[in-house]
């Protein structure tokens, strides 16, 4: 099924009852590069189009399969509503366009929140049978509940609060759309500000996965090709804006922050 | 003043060549040239390094492209404080950005630097029709809501139509490959012995791969690992088949697709120091930029033909050298056409028009042509304009090397009626 119908069935399926538990369901996939795709969302992310993988590029891959768990009944919180809060990714070496990769997807952690219930997609890729790359992508349902959790929860990357912009990038009203083609997170949030507004926004939101792509595009050919990229996502940016990055280096690696005068939309740690 | 010191060849890199709309559709002149420049820092251990100076350039070029090498370093894994400029001279732009490098070498103004050129037939710029660009800007310019109206009265259908870049001379109307037919027609040069220049060109190239010449000096690039027009199985009896493509209306046309490059994608890097320099850093060095030359011919009002430029070139270069035309071990002239490559020998080899028109009292003579491209050239690899230049200092650069010893001749036509060309001798 596509993404879109998976989207559908999903909303449709909101109402009705629902597993209370994560469901131990691991799915898997092998998943070759299309080179066509890789370009296409090199330049709408705006890396240089290569023959490596940017490092959030498997994060695309992987995307189908956590909808297609997220989507089903099993799953304990209503796709329509979740927010993406926040995406860690450990690459372990660069990936070549050229390797035959398989996904695996779980989702894990469902835990209480101050303002609902979160739970971990956690997606890992390996090369040839070598894990090369981890993402860990944190929704969060509000309203719903889960029970407490008392595993350690890493601090969120801080944010930059002074200095000048490195850059301001005026963000159109497509953005959205352009991403999703490439991502195929059709989510109605981000497509229209009719659909938008249905779901409570003001405007079309871009995909915080856009905005953490761009951020680090920005960085090309200053990164190391075995990384972590943390981020986290907070005010949803509103289509079209006017944001500023700030870049700030830190040991080997990087602080990053992406904020609008009213609103910070982004803060991460690459290291 | 630092006395002059030859500039040091220390390596190339370039993307193997790709045939229009074919494995680089995709990829835009900044993406090619970012990672032309990112596998020469890899090989040469360059990143993060601050180098003197990265000249590069593209012929097709668009109008968001400015200071486009300097771009390319900003997004590529060499230092950001190594500063770029643009330089555009036709199909002479890669081997003139090599000649801008080495003479700030020579005059120890800066201690490395990096040659590079690019070009794209699958994404070239297509621009505003001039009529509808006119509009705008006066519509841009105007103040009041009348002048805006009067503006926008000049708007025309057929303005919607944009401008689509041609391979043609902006003052003939000529592409470059008619110019070439008349040249080869004038020089007599036969289609037997441009398809056999062709076919030697393919043969080499192959030759070249097979042997794991270009192991150092090609890196991968979107799924290419050779230059994807290369036909190592082409031969002058396949090639005799093909119809002529340029000079069709003359009595006996000859330029078929076989003899003439193909529209190309790729880019090329070359990396040149001092001998210090290279020795500080543990690099090789593999030959040095002894002089060149660049010439210019009237095209347009006067006999010469379009590519003939460095016929005129490469004597100014000898002479200045105490050198002749036999002087060399290896012969690197760029094949934008077979008929172009025979027709420069064969002025050489004129003696009515070396005394005439060269003003010299003998014919430069005859080369040995087991010598000429040796590896393959623009026939076989393909021609993406402003690459072919460093594709051609690099590759002679490591012959001369391997040859461990010697001398070599780089010449290259360009439209506009320009030529650039170069002589490299081996490091001791």
């Amino acid at each position: 099924m596509s993404l879109a119908g998976l989207y559908v069935k999903a909303a449709v399926g909101a109402v009705g009852p629902r597993s209370r538990e994560l469901p131990s369901t691991e799915l898997m996939r092998s998943v070759p590069v299309d080179r066509a795709h890789l370009a296409a969302y090199a330049r709408v992310c705006g890396f240089a189009v290569g023959d490596v993988l940017p490092l959030t590029y498997p994060h695309v891959l992987a995307f189908p399969l956590q909808v297609e768990l997220m989507a089903s009944r099993a799953f304990p919180l209503p796709l329509p509503g979740l927010v993406h809060v926040r995406n860690t990714i450990t690459a372990r070496r660069r990936i070549d366009a050229a390797e035959e990769l398989d996904v695996r997807v779980h989702a894990e952690r469902l835990r209480a929140h101050p303002k609902g219930a979160q739970v971990d997609l956690v997606a890992e890729i390996a090369a040839g049978g070598e894990p090369v790359w981890h993402g860990r992508s944190t929704y969060l349902a509000r309203g719903a509940s889960a029970p407490d959790s008392d595993k350690f929860e890493p601090p969120l990357p801080s944010g930059i609060e002074d200095g000048p912009a490195v850059a301001t990038w005026l963000v159109d009203a497509g953005t959205g759309r352009r991403y999703a083609a490439v991502s195929g997170d059709v989510n109605p949030i981000h497509l229209h500000p009719l659909t938008a507004k249905a779901f409570g926004f003001p405007r079309a939101i871009a995909h915080g996965m856009w905005t953490a792509a761009h951020a680090l595009a920005a960085l090309q050919g200053r990164t190391a090709d075995a990384a972590t990229y943390d981020v986290a996502f907070a005010k949803p940016l509103l289509l079209p804006s006017i944001v500023e990055l700030r870049t700030r280096p830190v040991g080997d690696g990087w602080h990053l922050d992406v904020r609008s005068r009213k609103a910070q939309h982004l803060t991460a740690t690459l290291s | 003043m630092p006395n002059v010191r030859k500039a040091a060849v220390i390596g190339g890199n370039r993307i193997p060549f790709a045939r229009a709309n074919g494995a680089y559709a995709t990829a835009s002149n900044l993406d090619m040239l970012t990672a032309t420049l990112d596998g020469l820092a890899a090989r040469f251990g360059l990143a993060g390094a601050t180098l003197g100076e990265v000249v590069g350039g593209a012929v097709l070029k668009h109008s968001r492209d400015r200071d486009l090498t300097r771009e390319a370093v900003l997004g590529s894994t060499l230092s950001p404080r190594t500063p770029a400029y643009d330089l555009q001279q036709a199909c002479g732009t890669g081997l003139q950005t090599a000649v801008a490098v080495a003479n700030k070498i020579a005059l120890g103004q800066i201690e490395s630097g990096i040659a590079a050129g690019v070009d794209t037939a699958s994404d070239a710029p297509v621009a505003l029709n001039d009529g509808l660009r006119r509009v705008l800007m006066e519509l841009n310019g105007a103040k009041t809501p009348l002048a805006r109206l009067k503006a926008l009265r000049g708007l025309r259908p057929g303005q919607i139509v944009p401008e689509i870049p041609r391979n043609a001379e902006p003052r003939t109307g000529l592409s470059m490959g008619e110019h070439a037919a008349i040249t080869a027609q004038e020089w007599q040069v036969g289609r037997e012995e441009q398809d056999e220049l062709a076919a030697a060109s393919h043969r080499n190239l192959a030759a070249a791969y097979d042997r794991g010449f270009f192991d150092d000096l090609v890196t991968p690039y979107l799924g290419l690992t050779r230059d994807a027009n290369l036909r190592p199985d082409s031969s002058a009896e396949k090639l005799a088949k093909l119809k002529p493509v340029f000079g069709k209306d003359l009595e006996h046309p000859t330029m078929t697709a076989g003899n003439s490059t193909p529209l190309t994608d790729g880019a090329s890097a070359v990396l040149l120091g001092s001998d210090e320099w290279a020795a500080q850093n543990r690099l090789p060095v593999l030959a040095h930029v002894v002089d060149a030359q660049t010439a210019a011919v009237d095209h347009v009002h006067g006999r010469d033909g379009l590519l003939t430029a460095p016929v005129y070139a490469v004597p100014v270069l000898l002479e200045r050298n105490g050198l002749t035309l036999q002087d060399f071990d290896f012969y690197e002239i760029h094949e934008a056409f077979a008929s172009t490559v025979l027709a420069t020998l064969k002025a050489w080899e004129d003696p009515a028009f070396t005394k005439e028109r060269l003003g010299l009292d003998a014919p430069l003579g005859a080369i040995d042509r087991s010598r000429l491209n040796v590896v393959g050239s623009s026939l076989a690899t393909g021609h993406p304009f402003a690459a072919t230049g460093g594709r051609i200092v690099a590759t002679l650069a490591k012959l001369l090397h391997e040859n461990k010893g010697g001398r070599g001749l780089i010449s290259i036509c360009a439209a506009g009626g320009q030529g650039v060309t170069m002589i490299l001798e081996a490091a001791a």
